[in-house]
């Protein structure tokens, strides 16, 4: 996707990225280095826009800032960042303090490292990542923050502990279900005796990301998000990287656990014992909508439009495991070499269905409507007209308006979620596989 | 000090032949950093010494491009462009439905609110983006057909200095469309609502259009032709209604029911507005703000440009300021008399309406955080209620909100002036522990860390002017303290950010209060 315009992106920017993480790791203070309308508007775009967030501990208008302005700009904002950082240090409580920095400040060249170097010897930890806008989408700014932690803070050990891994590629925010996906993967993974370093999972403490660098494995749900991390990971740690798809449902989830078993050495027994046992729960659960599928015909076309976490691991859960046609999957981003795009697509070769999903990335908005079109022959006024119909379209809140010209059900799953609110939900797993259902077929059901 | 019935006394608005206006900073001098009470705020606003305060610890103060989006996204049938990288203004994501919902509200086209942005990387910043610009407007164009391409400047294009007027007047023969260019880099101004004059400015430049009839009247200046004037507008019994963000569909409603009431014709503009609607804004008789921060510029320029008179001086909120706002507004029209009878009308309905809610509300105590004029003409209601108001955080405060002082009973309650800033606000509350707190959007979910019961300031779907808005106000606020469960298990459970010491320091000592008056160094760096 050649570096464009883009018609209402479904992302912030660097910094955007870097905000919302950092005020959802434990007890972490932002500290902003910009201009006065930055850290707010940023964290507006995540607290609001995915499901209602909120601002978690300290981000909003909550967000120290240096709020730097015209004078600053001519004169440079080193002695303002200072002057903020001391003061959020006497004023906020926190394990963490991060400072990030703005294009502006970034422009004129303030050394916001050195800056930050400053306070190297305070009993809590002060770092620094670079994270202007301009760097490109909010994925930036989280890969920018969780690097710096890798490189900066998390102790370097040499002993690995052979179950312990750590997950990657859950962005906070543009990951509207983070919470729920990555306590549904802590507990499958538990169940195959696996400690899992999340960043961002129910009871993480500073403290304990500290010591990620004990892990043995790096697990990243992404083809393209968190692979950074996971190199810093590399690099400064020696821990080594598998990238696998989110999994949600039976199919997916299964793929995956065989994926993992042989790199991390779990016994091949207790791993069979666990898929056993976690589809005869998923099946038990499942099988309360079989009549209603069958005596209402739920088979659905179904389109995805999302995140490429989310693209293939949709398509592959509707088509796999609940025997819908896999129609169109538009993917709103895509990796920066053709080989990596061709090896995403190359994934969709996997699904048994008899259709074949088309694979589009598109990162316009409004063109969601175009690709539907495009994928089917037109109506020319036929006496008998094979529709696109009955069609079901798992998108963001931007599309809902596409959904409801093309006379489609519909359910947001992507960035932004607008019109849904969410708490402990989460797709991935068995059990998430579950919470698609039940919100699929709410969809369906939302009339009678 | 300014006068009361002359707020815009000394002000000049025409700068049409300029790209932008002058920002807040220097155009009305306000404050954003001032901590103290009524009196002594007004005692620092007399001296002039307050405006250039600034602070040592600060959070965000808001970015003026959010705040001039949040006028143009309304328009109908437009496309607003971002000229920035994706994060500038990327909070529309979050507000883009509650938009879409609103236009079916007010009973406008409920189409997708569309925004573009430029999407400028780090080649673009040491290049220039204007490639990308052209390329987002023809795209809008060929997409949307639009009737206007609002773009807005965000602070990259500002410091490398791309020239945006350039690039939208060589594409102006090419497109169907209105193209408007808003400036509104966030770091050129410590005051977001300088975000409502770079819209309005884009807005006065190119889609106003100048009345017809005005021509023969300018040509002379006698005080007969004066006179003339002041009759064909009280004739023309059309009135300007400006409403703004946080004005809901039941506010217009009620608004438009009282002025139709006078035998006044309401156009409810400009946003969620139509390009023809906004074209003819300059021919109506009186432009009617309800508030004094969105609107001053706006109607400043209309009656320098076009003399039409304005109502500025407070807004439709409680009994008091209803009547107030009424007042004036019939006075120019030449409907005193009937205002008159309305006042007396409508008063003593509501009065009796909201005897109920005062054995609840009475003796209570509130804090009220907000927009300067909306939270002065709150507190003054909930005072009129028998409440006591325990201070007062405006965002800013400029001349238009001096008057106000009056209005609040204690010339000691606390007022601390901060754009944000919640750190210092909840060091106040959590010393004075008021029963009830009314806050601005994203200042609620903090109070109630403190275990303090809040209602929201306004409401884009609840009514909160006029008489029924006073009524609604009333009725909430008995409500909330009908079950405060919820702030007693928050503040049980849900930390604040903060370390003890802050809450046992002094805010003042935050302020870094400027040793002289010399203005800060303004200018452009290209």
């Amino acid at each position: 996707m050649e570096n464009s315009f883009i018609e209402r992106a479904k992302s912030s920017c660097a910094l955007g990225g870097a905000i919302a993480t950092i005020s959802s790791l434990p007890r972490s203070i932002p500290i902003v280095h910009a201009s006065g309308g930055c850290a707010q508007t940023l964290s507006a775009t995540y607290n609001l826009g995915s499901g209602y967030k909120g601002p978690g501990y300290c981000s909003g208008t909550m967000t120290p800032t240096s709020n730097i302005t015209e004078n600053n700009i001519v004169f440079g904002g080193e002695e303002r960042l200072e002057e903020q950082i001391e003061a959020t240090l006497r004023v906020m409580e926190g394990d963490l303090y991060f400072v990030v920095t703005g294009c502006q400040v970034e422009i004129i060249g303030d050394n916001a490292a050195l800056v930050t170097s400053r306070f190297k010897d305070r009993p809590k930890p002060v770092l620094y990542a670079s994270a202007p806008g301009f760097l490109g989408d909010g994925f930036k700014g989280y890969e920018a923050v969780l690097s710096s932690l890798v490189k900066d803070f998390i102790a370097p050990s040499t002993k690995k502990d052979n179950k312990t891994v750590n997950i990657l590629g859950f962005m906070p925010g543009q990951d509207v279900f983070y919470r729920g996906n990555i306590q549904n993967l802590i507990f499958l993974l538990n169940k195959l005796d696996l400690k899992v370093n999340s960043f961002f999972g129910d009871g993480e403490t500073i403290e304990k990301i500290k010591n990620y660098g004990q892990a043995a494995y790096n697990l990243v749900f992404s083809p393209i998000h968190g692979q950074q991390t996971a190199q810093a990971f590399e690099e400064t740690h020696d821990i080594p990287t598998l990238t696998v798809d989110l999994p949600i449902g039976d199919t997916g989830s299964e793929a995956f656990l065989r994926q993992i078993a042989e790199p991390l050495n779990l016994p091949k027994a207790k791993v069979e014992a666990v898929i056993a046992e976690e589809k005869a729960i998923y099946y038990s659960y499942f099988q309360r909508f079989l009549e209603i599928t069958g005596d209402l015909d739920y088979q659905r076309y179904a389109v995805v439009s999302s995140d490429i976490n989310y693209a293939f691991p949709l398509i592959q859960y509707v088509s796999e495991d609940l025997g819908w046609i896999p129609h169109l999957v538009v993917v709103n981003e895509e990796p920066d070499d053709e080989e990596s795009s061709a090896q995403y697509v190359k994934k969709f070769e996997t699904l048994t269905a008899k259709a074949r999903p088309k694979i589009v990335f598109e990162a316009n908005t409004g063109q969601l409507l175009r690709h539907v079109r495009e994928s089917w022959p037109y109506n020319h006024n036929d006496k008998y007209y094979n529709q696109l119909a009955p069609l079901f379209v798992i998108a963001s809140s931007l599309d809902g308006s596409a959904a409801q010209k093309l006379g489609a059900n519909y359910l947001p799953v992507s960035y932004p979620v607008t019109n849904r609110a969410v708490l402990t939900k989460g797709y991935a797993g068995y059990r998430g596989g579950l919470n698609l259902a039940e919100d699929l077929y709410s969809s369906l059901v939302s009339n009678r | 000090m300014v006068d009361k019935n002359n707020l815009l006394e000394g002000l000049v608005y025409n700068y049409t032949s300029a790209t932008e206006p002058p920002t807040r900073d220097v155009r009305i001098e306000p404050t954003n950093a001032f901590l103290g009470s009524c009196d002594s705020l007004r005692r620092a606003m007399g001296k002039g010494c307050a405006k250039y305060n600034s602070r040592y610890f600060s959070q965000g103060v808001g970015c003026q491009l959010t705040l001039a989006l949040g006028i143009v996204r309304t328009f109908q049938n437009v496309v607003t462009i971002i000229h920035g990288p994706l994060g500038c203004g990327s909070n529309n994501i979050g507000l883009a439905g509650f938009n879409k919902t609103a236009r079916a509200l007010k009973g406008k086209p409920a189409n997708d609110v569309i925004w573009i942005h430029t999407n400028l990387d780090e080649s673009d910043v040491i290049n220039g983006g204007v490639v990308k610009l052209r390329n987002a407007v023809l795209y809008a164009e060929k997409e949307y057909r639009p009737d206007v391409i609002v773009v807005g400047n965000s602070c990259v294009p500002g410091i490398i200095g791309d020239d945006i007027d350039a690039v939208l007047e060589e594409l102006e023969p090419q497109v169907a469309a209105k193209l408007v260019p808003v400036h509104c880099e966030g770091f050129r101004s410590r005051f977001v609502a300088s975000g409502y004059d770079s819209a309005y400015h884009g807005l006065l430049k190119k889609l106003v259009e100048p009345p017809i009839r005005i021509e023969s009247v300018l040509v002379g200046n006698s005080a007969e032709e004066e006179r003339l004037e002041k009759i064909k507008r009280q004739n023309s019994r059309t009135v300007n209604l400006l409403n703004v963000g946080s004005t809901s569909y039941g506010d217009e409603v009620e608004l438009s029911r009282i002025l139709s009431a006078l035998g006044l014709k309401v156009n409810v503009l400009p946003l969620y507005g139509h390009i023809d609607e906004i074209a003819k804004m300059g021919e109506a008789g009186l432009n009617v703000s309800i508030c004094a921060t969105h609107d001053d510029y706006l109607i400043g320029h209309l009656k320098e440009r076009f003399g039409t008179p304005y109502v500025i001086d407070t807004l439709p909120i409680g009994i008091k300021n209803t009547n107030q706002w009424l007042r004036v507004i019939g006075e120019t029209m030449g409907l005193v008399e009937e205002t008159e009878k309305l006042i007396e009308l409508e008063t003593s309905q509501l009065l009796e309406a909201v005897e109920p809610f005062k054995p609840i509300l009475s003796g209570k105590t509130i804090w009220v955080g907000g927009g300067e004029t909306r939270i002065f003409t709150t507190a003054e209601f909930f005072q009129s209620l028998g409440m006591k108001v325990l201070g007062l955080k405006p965002h800013n405060f400029d001349r238009f909100a001096v008057p106000m002082l009056d209005d609040i009973e204690d010339p000691e309650t606390a007022v601390a002036v901060a754009a944000g800033q919640p750190a210092e606000e909840l060091v106040y509350l959590k010393r004075l522990k008021p029963d009830l707190y009314v806050g601005h959007g994203g200042s609620n979910g903090w109070v109630v860390r403190l275990g303090i019961p809040t209602i929201p300031l306004y409401g884009q779907s609840q009514n909160y002017m006029g008489y029924s808005g006073a009524f609604e106000l009333a009725r909430k606020a008995a409500r909330a303290l009908l079950n405060t469960n919820l702030s007693k298990k928050i503040v049980a459970n849900v930390p604040l950010p903060f370390k003890q010491e802050w809450f046992d320091s002094n805010p003042q000592d935050n302020i870094k209060e400027s040793p002289q008056e010399e203005p800060p160094v303004r200018s452009s760096v290209q």
